[in-house]
């Protein structure tokens, strides 16, 4: 069976884009906050300077979803390699995890459906690369009960020693909205239409 | 300089049938689909009247067409045939109908109006048909006058 690939750069972790036309200031304290722009309920933690919102039990760190540069079209049977990379500075890093997910992105958050993990390790980088120079990847078995609304990945790295955060708070996590084309079980029809009709 | 032209599906031409014709449609479409699929495709006319469009269900015809996995979209074609039942027999009338086209279970819909014209239903019949409910009525009408002239005698004897 074929392996059709999507590569994702792994990018850094986004705080909420201030408005240049209504310029905010963050929080000073940790705690539950109201983001004036979107009304969403949102947790800032002063410490690590970043703001999160709370799906499922865990905290997931704001702006991690994007557009999907390109959509991946995979049946039951497929093989969807998805490879993570990013630029790395600093000291050895060993048992890190490479966390796969295909799912669901909504207004509750992702919800898995298939999830995929790796381990592997960083080596010691002194000066700040040009390009990518820590790749990872996992490939998933597209299996029969796939839902056609399973579109969207994410992929986040967390632990390894020395630990680089954990697996709900690690800010090194990034996702692609509608990523993925689905052939499921039900097909899907499009471009419809009577080509002709006769007497037989 | 740039030229923007927009290619319209082009127009079903309206076609004339007798009642008891074999009408074939052929359909064209695109899909995307994970496993072997069977799906039922259905034709048959329809009316519009004031409250809306009706299909003649007595002459909607479906056939079955098989489609292979296809991750990226696959086009197809399909026919499928329906009989124009004469009125006679719980059919169609005669009169100008629209087609529909579509797909059990699927956002699959195609219709247009006004392209089937229906004709070969005897005269008699359509004219003994539509004139039912006026002979019905007189019938109605010449068995209570008798009744409402009896009950005026009645009372007048008392």
């Amino acid at each position: 069976m074929e392996i059709k690939n999507l590569a994702l750069d792994l990018g850094a972790f986004k705080l909420l884009q201030e408005d240049p036309g209504q310029p905010l200031q963050d929080p000073t304290l940790s705690g539950w906050y109201v983001d004036p722009r979107t009304g969403q309920r949102i947790f800032y933690d002063s410490t690590a300077g970043k703001f999160f919102t709370l799906a499922g039990g865990v905290y997931i760190p704001l702006g991690y979803m994007n557009p999907a540069p390109k959509q991946v079209a995979v049946a039951p049977g497929d093989r969807l390699k998805i490879t993570l990379s990013f630029k790395y500075t600093g000291p050895a890093i060993t048992g890190v995890t490479g966390y796969y997910c295909i799912g669901v992105n909504g207004l509750f958050g992702f919800n898995e459906t298939m999830v995929g993990q790796t381990t592997f390790s960083i080596p010691q980088v002194v000066s700040p690369p040009s390009s990518p120079n820590v790749t990872d990847s996992y490939t998933f078995t597209i299996p029969t009960t796939i839902g056609t609304d399973w579109d969207d990945i994410y992929v986040k790295i967390f632990g390894g020693n020395p630990s680089i955060g954990g697996q709900a708070t690690t800010s090194f996590m990034f996702g692609y909205e509608n990523a993925l084309s689905i052939a499921g079980i039900q097909p899907s029809i499009t471009e419809f239409k009577i080509s002709d009709f006769a007497k037989v | 300089m740039a030229i923007d032209i927009v290619l319209a599906p082009l127009a079903l031409e309206p076609k004339t049938f007798n009642v008891g014709d074999t009408v074939r449609v052929t359909a064209s479409f695109k899909y995307t689909v994970g496993v072997n699929k069977t799906v039922r495709l259905f034709a048959g006319p329809y009316y519009t009247n004031l409250f809306g469009k009706h299909l003649v269900d007595q002459c909607v015809g479906d056939a079955d067409v098989s489609l292979i996995p296809a991750s990226t979209p696959a086009s197809q074609t399909a026919t499928v045939d329906f009989i124009l039942i004469p009125k006679a027999n719980s059919g169609i009338d005669n009169g100008t109908y629209g087609l529909r086209v579509w797909i059990e279970d699927a956002n699959a819909v195609s219709e247009q109006d006004d392209v089937i014209i229906v004709t070969g239903n005897t005269g008699s019949s359509d004219m003994f048909s539509s004139m039912m409910p006026m002979i019905m009525m007189l019938m109605m009408m010449g068995m209570i006058m008798p009744m409402t002239q009896q009950m005026g005698q009645g009372a007048e004897e008392e």
